[in-house]
């Protein structure tokens, strides 16, 4: 099927076109922009609220506010990868050939064309013309590989013939870093935990699902600290953990902002912190029968108010509620009713709304403790990156500063004698031309001082 | 003792002299004018030299003790630093003095923005713990030495499209006479950006492993980080338009001016129009 294949062959042809990698580059770029410019995984009552229906309708056809993890967006990341692949398999070969070649014969004639050429004479003994040549161009170039044929010298000499091939450390490290990404979104997680002082928990809450993740471990907050400048500015934060495994002690260790803790492949980060309710102390008296009732209520578990089939529970803390200082949200469940609950208002014992159905109710403490904000993540796929990230920039830096120069020397002794002789240079780089250009004419002119040691010293 | 605040003023008028010089060196087509222009640059930036270091050593005095890349005012005054190193490195090299034009410019307007808008405070601050970081100073002054040489090649590509135009129109007098010939020109720009890709591809990925150990993530698609990465792609692109048949020269130098504009857009553009976790380098 003749068809098929010229249908492959064309696919495969554009696959390995620049011109589709400056257009990958150009439209991420374009798709990256229209990301910034709309607030990344706002809600969808945020966007009806900002935007008409059309709008709506557009940007959630596009996922644009989610952009960098639409099916299209990858899909380009995807085509670059592609892209890039192919155009390796494509050129690696040809680049291989290239530097596994090994030419033996020079038509002088093709010399004179090379965009960098010169021609020299000499009337030094044809002896002392070869000599010479090869100890300048080894000295100012490098080493000289000479195959002479008939009577004539022939030699290239060669510099950064390695230089070809960074470019595929740099294509290369692309496709390690999107590994490594890929990796870690498949096999990793991110989340986060709230752990007051004294407490120890295994559970994270993770970012992008409602879901939460259990640790093979415990860890507990023995302390958070928070410190400031005079100014007022945030100055240091720092928690006190400690690593419970198998209900021992296995690791005490102190993070901050910008040193977190590694362990068993996942690490902690500081990265907030807030408090919250322990317990409180709270009065009860029954309007009905004058008794008072001293209650302790741990924060969110129900208490029985004894002699009675009443149960209280501690809800919610407002460290101000609507300026009337700190209120402690209480429910109360009495047997056959609908639970009914208030905010007590802990300030101020005389409000007549710190009630609920016939108890008056007065707060007397409420203990708070700071809690620590960890975020956590475990990422197997962050070395690869790093990895990547090394072979880029030793890529980008290598391609930057060598480049591949080769150098071929054509000479021959004048039909005259063998006293005299003539000389042509021909040399091309693959890249900055003008530096070569310089360098290249500077050899030549100290080949030329070599060659006519009598002209020079005049 | 002159303290850094002084020699800084006295940096940013003695840049907005040295671009003077270029300038009228090449409007009057006078050498020694370029000649006092170089001279002026290698002498402003010894002194801004002298005035960064003496900054540094006053944060160490006030008890903050940190280099002086911290905010807004001295990320300009570090651009301009930048551009000037590498502009003089790059004139020692290349012998054309006509190039300065640009980078003296630059490195003025940079100056006197940080010195007299009132968006920005020239006070030497303390760190918040995010900052705490030698990436962060990596981070930065990799960052902003890849800024400088796109600024740099800004410059070349206006001076390319500029005598392209006049080369079209055989109108070969006039100031752009003194201009390095096309190819030259264009042998500059893809030596400036090759080296500013270099140093900006050093520059995002010092900020994600900064990111990635005060944060727990690599890469986060925040806008400013984003927009580097938008740089960055955009000079991806011209390198390799640069191998396309025909597309060397005039298309390059525009990607070069697009690429700049997204250097201004990620330095300034996202500070002051979207948010995110870089929202800090305001003031
Ligand atoms: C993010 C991805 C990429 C990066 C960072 C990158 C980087 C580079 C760099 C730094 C160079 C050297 C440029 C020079 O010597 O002037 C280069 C050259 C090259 N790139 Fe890429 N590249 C990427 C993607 C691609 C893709 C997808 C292709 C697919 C066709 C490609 C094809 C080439 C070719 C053929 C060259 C050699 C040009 C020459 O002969 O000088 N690159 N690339």
């Amino acid at each position: 099927m003749p068809q098929r294949v010229g249908l492959w062959q064309s696919l495969y042809q554009s696959l390995a076109s620049l011109k589709l990698s400056v257009f990958i580059f150009l439209a991420l770029a374009a798709a990256s922009v229209l990301g910034t410019l709309l607030p990344q995984g706002i809600t969808e009552h945020e966007l009806h609220q900002n935007f008409s229906p059309t709008a709506v309708w557009w940007i959630e056809k596009l996922g644009l506010h989610d952009l960098y993890r639409t099916g299209w967006f990858r899909s380009l990341l995807l085509l670059l990868c592609l892209n890039l692949i192919v155009c390796t398999l494509e050129r690696f070969p040809k680049t291989l050939t290239l530097l596994r070649y090994r030419e033996d014969h020079i038509d002088p004639q093709k010399l004179l064309k090379f965009a960098h050429h010169k021609e020299l004479t000499s009337r030094l003994p044809w002896d002392d013309i070869q000599e010479r040549i090869t100890r300048t161009v080894s000295k100012e170039f490098g080493p000289v590989r000479r195959f002479d044929a008939q009577g004539s010298y022939s030699a290239i000499a060669e510099k950064g013939r390695w230089s070809l091939l960074m470019v595929y450390v740099v294509h290369f490290s692309v496709l390690i870093v999107l590994s490594g990404a890929l990796v870690g979104s498949i096999f990793g997680f991110k989340g986060f935990m709230n752990i007051s002082e004294g407490q120890a928990s295994d559970q994270v809450m993770l970012t992008e699902e409602d879901q939460t993740v259990h640790l093979p471990f415990q860890i507990r907050c023995d302390n958070f600290e928070a410190s400031f400048y005079e100014t007022g500015a945030p100055k240091e934060f720092r928690s006190d953990l400690t690593i419970i495994e198998g209900g021992k002690e296995s690791l005490k260790r102190t993070i901050r902002v910008n040193d977190p803790l590694t362990y068993g492949g996942v690490t902690f980060y500081q990265s907030s912190y807030g408090s919250s309710v322990r317990r409180a102390e709270v009065e009860f008296r029954d309007l009905d029968s004058g008794k008072t009732y001293q209650l302790t209520l741990p924060y969110r578990e129900p208490v029985e108010i004894p002699g009675t089939k009443d149960r209280v529970q501690a809800m919610q803390f407002q460290q101000n509620m609507a300026q009337f200082g700190p209120a402690l949200g209480l429910v109360l469940f009495r047997e056959g009713l609908e639970p009914s609950g208030s905010w007590i208002l802990v300030d101020m014992p005389q409000f007549h709304g710190n009630r609920i159905q016939n108890y008056q109710i007065k707060v007397n403490a409420v203990e708070q403790s700071e809690y620590t904000g960890l975020q956590v993540k475990r990422d197997p796929g962050v070395w690869l990156v790093w990895l990547g990230f090394v072979a880029m920039l030793t890529g980008i830096g290598l391609t930057f500063y060598s480049s591949h120069r080769k150098l071929w020397i054509w000479s021959e002794p004048t039909p005259e004698g063998k006293s005299s002789g003539k000389v042509i240079l021909a040399g091309r780089t693959n890249k900055n031309s003008l530096a070569f250009e310089q360098d290249f004419a500077q050899l030549c002119e100290q080949l030329h001082d070599e060659l006519n040691p009598d002209k020079k010293r005049k | 003792m002159p303290d850094s605040s002084l020699l800084l003023s006295i940096t940013t008028f003695a840049y907005l002299l040295c671009a003077i010089f270029y300038l009228s060196g090449v409007v009057f087509r006078v050498d020694r004018m370029l000649l006092a222009g170089t001279f002026t640059g290698l002498g402003t930036l010894a002194l801004q030299t002298v005035g960064l270091l003496l900054r540094w050593k006053e944060s160490y005095q006030l008890g903050y003790g940190h280099a002086p890349l911290s905010n807004l005012y001295e990320s300009l005054v570090f651009a301009a630093w930048s551009i000037m190193l590498i502009y003089i490195i790059l004139e020692f090299r290349s012998k054309q003095r006509v190039l300065g034009i640009f980078p003296s410019l630059f490195a003025f307007l940079a100056m006197s923005y940080a010195s007299y808008s009132d968006q920005i405070d020239s006070k030497i601050q303390p760190l918040v713990p995010a900052l705490k970081s030698n990436w962060l100073i990596a981070h930065v002054v990799t960052c902003f030495l890849g800024y400088a040489a796109f600024a740099i090649s800004f410059g070349i590509s206006i001076m390319y499209l500029i005598k392209k135009n006049q080369t079209s129109q055989a109108t070969a007098r006039g100031p752009a006479a003194l201009l390095p010939d096309l190819k030259q020109l264009d042998a500059f720009n893809y030596q400036m950006i090759f080296f500013g890709f270099l140093w900006l591809s050093l520059g995002i990925i010092t900020g994600s492993v900064w990111a990635n150990s005060a944060w727990g993530t690599y890469w986060s698609w925040d806008p400013k980080e984003t927009w580097s990465l938008i740089t960055w792609l955009i000079y991806a692109a011209l390198l390799h338009a640069r191998t396309i048949k025909g597309w060397r020269g005039n298309r390059v130098a525009w990607l070069s001016v697009l690429g700049f504009g997204c250097v201004l857009f990620t330095y300034f553009g996202v500070n002051f129009l979207l948010s995110g976790l870089h929202s800090y380098a305001v003031k």
